[in-house]
């Protein structure tokens, strides 16, 4: 009798385990008209406030699909890089930039029926200077001064001092000061307590459901598309449903893409991306459709050097470190050959190529490094050719023989391995050697660490490897060490020799350095032990430095000055080496064409790509049906 | 019975006792870690966009006035026992402004519902199949059983999992290989949401068994092989009792004792979360939970986890000393 009660019970449990093995992927929505894209487990998952500083996910659709501001960079470049999005046009500044006035476009609603005008966009700005902590409280307290709205639709910054950037608050790259909605708002009594759920949206979608443990989140395209800048510019997104779901290890998530549950992966090692490319069934595409397959991200990974601390306060010890990498082991052992390298201190992605790399080939070429011994030229610009020659017995025909091409896929050139000159730059620098050992002046051994974080950027961790046993070989007493999720602490108060981070991320889309380069302002440089702000994790300080970096700002955003300052600071940053740049951040991040096709690639470069990128928005709104998807 | 209740209050101090050193220390521990979770909400925020050092050093310094964070280590612990004793662990810094009780209460149903089903499962199967393997010494069955049980056990969890996951999710993809159910469906006691839940969870159980099934297997196994020999069950045997009660009555029933006691911790540290299996299959629990409030250094979440694992822990152990005396009359009270 025990016997038949367990037997019906486990009978229970099989025919319900049936009946839900045979359900949809989603409940309730047909697959065929649900974008499915991995997302990152929110612990905040009733919290729709993107306003409120360490609240409100911003990897889960949020800011991707129901925000919006003035204006888009697409990190690719092209001629159509800049988009206006609430704004009509691009900001207008007075001459001495002290003034920015903005007229937004009539006709857009938020997804309760209310219009947009220049009153939520004051009331965005004016909320966060009166309530600090909020996500972009500080940069508006500590620009605008007063805000006039001289009509409807128009709104005029005017700022406590000259600020030719202002505008970029409200551009994005990933994100950007988002508009709120005064309506909503204006009603709370305080905004960093408010949930804001559910979220009133000015993008093309609002949220459906959501999981209150954070592992998903479905957003509907609004029944009035067309009343948002996407639908003013794009017409009706094909996509009805976006799907953001956590999807567990990479092993995971590739399992769940060739399975078809899983459309667009944010990241994977480069072996989980051979395994999905090399396989012929595979549906899968990506950024490019042959090796290297990456997408390059405009930020660059490099070796940071902690110059306050000695010895790495000699630009000659920091150019003997550089030529003692062999890049292309790092390439190798790092990305396994899918690497786009970059000797200069800019990822070499989006416009980058037309803009400094192949303008400054020739100067890189004649660069001369006095070694103390002799005079020597340490670039190679051949190092593509030879990162092809490696892979090129494992990927056969995807590897072209065309230089130019090359230089797209694995660089322009970099540093020449050279231990010889090496050696002479450290002993001009009063370093000896006994044995194999280098002792620095003081006679004390030239021992240091190289901090990696670890696991959660694996091919970085690689790289480091590699690098720590090319010094070792060379008599250098390095060790590697795995800082975790300290690495980012350690880093902003000086607590490390080197590290392998990035400090350089651009626009990608546009040549201006200042998104990252106005932080390199020498004023902000704070004593080892005290926050460094980011980016100069590196405490670089040089004269030539803060004349760039003001000169750039005493030009408007367009103005073509601005290459040329670039290069003054690419130039600048090749003789002093502050960093040692490795490569772009090369990104693994395949689609899946069952259902839908028209992603982004290198030869259609029309937007970005990247999950949690806000400008994802615009491949979203592209995608087509494939018509031989399975019908659900 | 009055030796009983002092023996029971005896156990009750002790368990406050034990309670109390844990939880200071976990809150020592997590205080003491360089992980700041000022700093880590700084660079989720500055990490993809445009920094503007000024801004930086106005929105650390607000966020340390938010997060409550100021102030010496004594007066912090004193604020956080004040605060525990209402069950309020104050909000998740990671999470802000949501309660860390909360955040917890959500994954908590998932962790429990998971490990403990599964350590059941394991602690019977085993424990059952141990049984058999000891007193049927010369069954070829049970010698094979053992050596598969013994062979797996000493899988890594995360090797086990992956095994599963490309066996039943992509060779023959019958099982979801991440989250807890389907997505979309609505909570509630319905076919759909069960099956669901089932379905979802099945893969990670199995894994949860299969590593730990061998564990108990052996060492019920090693018990009965000592108990077998014992002159109440050759006296059994040699009177002509039925083997099936001999082995029922007689061996399992007093080798079950030191299983219970490895089942009652067993249980306790269901609270904790299984993080190797929850971070594979994307599974909602507290393992994943005291995960990601590490990585964010969100102490008042870690702290919440471990303040409950302690709690869940000590209490399990002193269940199962007031049950002792009841279960085996042979032990003393004094």
């Amino acid at each position: 009798m025990r016997m038949h009660r367990g037997l019906m019970l486990a009978l229970a449990l099989v025919c319900t385990a049936q009946v839900a093995a045979a359900q949809d992927f989603i409940a309730g929505i047909p697959r065929s008209e649900a974008l499915i894209i991995q997302g990152a487990p929110s612990q905040n998952a009733d919290w729709f406030n993107v306003w409120a500083a360490g609240g409100g996910a911003n990897t889960n659709g949020l800011q991707q699909l129901s925000t919006d501001t003035l204006w888009f960079i697409n990190p690719e470049g092209g001629p159509n890089a800049w988009q206006n999005a609430l704004a009509t046009d691009k900001p207008a500044y007075d001459a001495d930039f002290t003034t920015m006035t903005v007229k937004l476009r009539p006709g857009i609603y938020w997804s309760d029926g209310v219009e947009l005008t220049g009153d939520d966009l004051v009331y965005t700005v004016q909320t966060q200077i009166d309530h600090p902590g909020m996500g972009w409280s500080a940069p508006f307290a500590l620009n605008v001064a007063s805000m006039e709205q001289p009509d409807k639709y128009t709104v005029v910054f005017h700022l406590k001092a000259p600020n030719s950037r202002f505008h970029t608050l409200f551009t994005v790259r990933w994100n950007a000061a988002w508009i709120m909605p005064k309506h909503v708002f204006e009603k709370v009594g305080d905004p960093l307590k408010f949930d804001n759920n559910p979220p009133v949206s000015l993008g093309p979608y609002v949220l459906n459901s959501y999981d209150k443990s954070g592992n998903w989140a479905i957003w509907k395209l609004r029944d009035d598309w067309q009343r948002t800048s996407l639908g003013m510019d794009l017409g009706e997104p094909a996509v009805k449903y976006v799907v953001y779901r956590v999807a567990g290890s990479p092993d995971a998530r590739v399992i769940d893409q060739r399975n078809h549950n899983l459309d667009v992966i944010n990241d994977l090692a480069p072996e989980g991306m051979f395994a999905l490319m090399r396989d012929p069934k595979s549906t899968s595409t990506a950024w490019r459709k042959t090796f290297p397959f990456a997408h390059p991200d405009p930020t660059l990974p490099a070796v940071l050097f902690n110059t306050m601390a000695k010895p790495f306060d000699n630009p000659d010890v920091r150019w003997a470190l550089a030529l003692a990498i062999d890049i292309r082991a790092v390439a190798m052992g790092s990305y396994r050959g899918a690497a786009d390298v970059s000797a200069l201190a800019y990822p070499p992605t989006g416009a980058a190529s037309d803009d400094y790399f192949r303008p400054l080939q020739a100067w890189l070429s004649e660069f001369e490094l006095d070694t103390g011994k002799r005079k020597i030229k340490p670039y190679d610009p051949t190092i593509a050719t030879q990162l092809a020659n490696m892979v090129r017995p494992s990927w056969g025909n995807q590897i072209p023989a065309d230089p130019a091409q090359l230089q797209t896929m694995f660089g322009f050139g970099w540093w020449k391995h050279d231990p010889q000159a090496a050696a002479e730059l450290l002993e001009k620098a009063g370093f000896t050697k006994r044995g194999n050992s280098w002792l620095k002046p003081d006679g004390t051994p030239f021992a240091f660490k190289l901090m990696v974080e670890g696991d959660a950027i694996p091919t970085l961790a690689r790289a480091g490897i590699e690098i720590a046993q090319e010094w070792s070989q060379m008599g250098i007493a390095v060790k590697v060490e795995v800082a975790g999720t300290t690495l980012r602490q350690r880093l902003n108060v000086g607590d490390f020799d080197m590290a392998i981070f990035w400090t350089i991320e651009t626009w990608g889309g546009h040549p201006d350095l200042s998104f990252f380069l106005d932080s390199y302002d020498s004023r902000f440089i704070v004593p080892l032990g005290q926050n460094q702000p980011p980016r100069n994790l590196q405490r670089w300080r040089d004269p030539e430095l803060d004349r760039i970096i003001h000169a750039n700002q005493s030009v408007s955003f367009d103005n073509p000055q601005v290459v040329e300052l670039g290069r003054d600071f690419l130039k600048l940053a090749v003789r002093e080496m502050p960093m040692i740049p490795l490569m772009a951040y090369n990104k693994f991040a395949p689609f899946d064409t069952t259902y839908w096709t028209g992603y982004p690639s290198v030869e259609d470069p029309y937007s970005a790509s990247g999950p949690y990128w806000s400008n994802i928005r615009y491949m979203i709104a592209r995608l087509k049906p494939n018509p031989t998807a399975p019908k659900s | 019975m009055s030796g009983f209740l002092v023996y029971v209050a005896r156990r009750f101090v002790q368990f406050v006792l034990v309670a109390f050193t844990g939880v200071t220390l976990a809150f020592l521990i997590v205080h003491l870690s360089p992980v700041n979770p000022v700093d880590q909400t700084v660079s989720l925020m500055t990490t993809f966009g445009a920094t503007d050092p000024a801004s930086v050093a106005m929105l650390r310094s607000a966020l340390s006035e938010l997060y409550g964070v100021n102030g010496s280590l004594a007066h912090q612990y004193i604020a956080f026992w004040s605060r525990v004793a209402t069950g309020d662990f104050g909000p998740s810094l990671s999470a802000f402004p949501t309660p860390v009780l909360t955040v917890i209460l959500r994954a908590i149903p998932w962790t429990i519902g998971l490990l403990t089903l599964s350590t059941l499962f394991a602690w019977t199967f085993g424990n059952v199949l141990g049984a058999l393997a000891g007193y049927y010494r010369d069954s070829r069955l049970l010698k094979l059983a053992g050596i598969v049980v013994t062979a797996v056990q000493p899988m890594p969890t995360y090797i086990c999992g992956l095994t599963l996951i490309i066996l039943f999710g992509y060779t023959w993809p019958i099982f979801p290989i991440s989250g807890g159910t389907q997505m979309n469906l609505s909570p509630g006691l319905t076919w759909s949401f069960v099956g669901s839940v089932v379905t979802h969870g099945a893969l990670p159980a199995l894994t949860l068994v299969l590593v730990s099934l061998g564990a108990w297997f052996n060492s019920m196994r090693s018990l009965v092989s000592n108990v077998v020999t014992e002159d109440h069950v050759v006296y059994a045997e040699l009177a002509g009792v039925p083997s099936r009660t001999i082995f029922a009555s007689y061996v399992a029933r007093n080798a079950m004792l030191p299983q219970i006691t490895g089942l009652a911790l067993s249980l306790g540290h269901v609270f904790s979360g299984a993080v190797i299996v929850e971070f594979l299959f994307a599974y909602p629990g507290m393992g994943q939970l005291l995960i990601a409030g590490i990585n964010a250094g969100d102490y008042s979440l870690v702290l919440g986890v471990t303040t409950i694992s302690i709690i869940a822990v000590g209490f399990a152990t002193f269940l199962i000393d007031i049950a002792y005396p009841l279960i085996d009359p042979r032990v003393k009270l004094g």
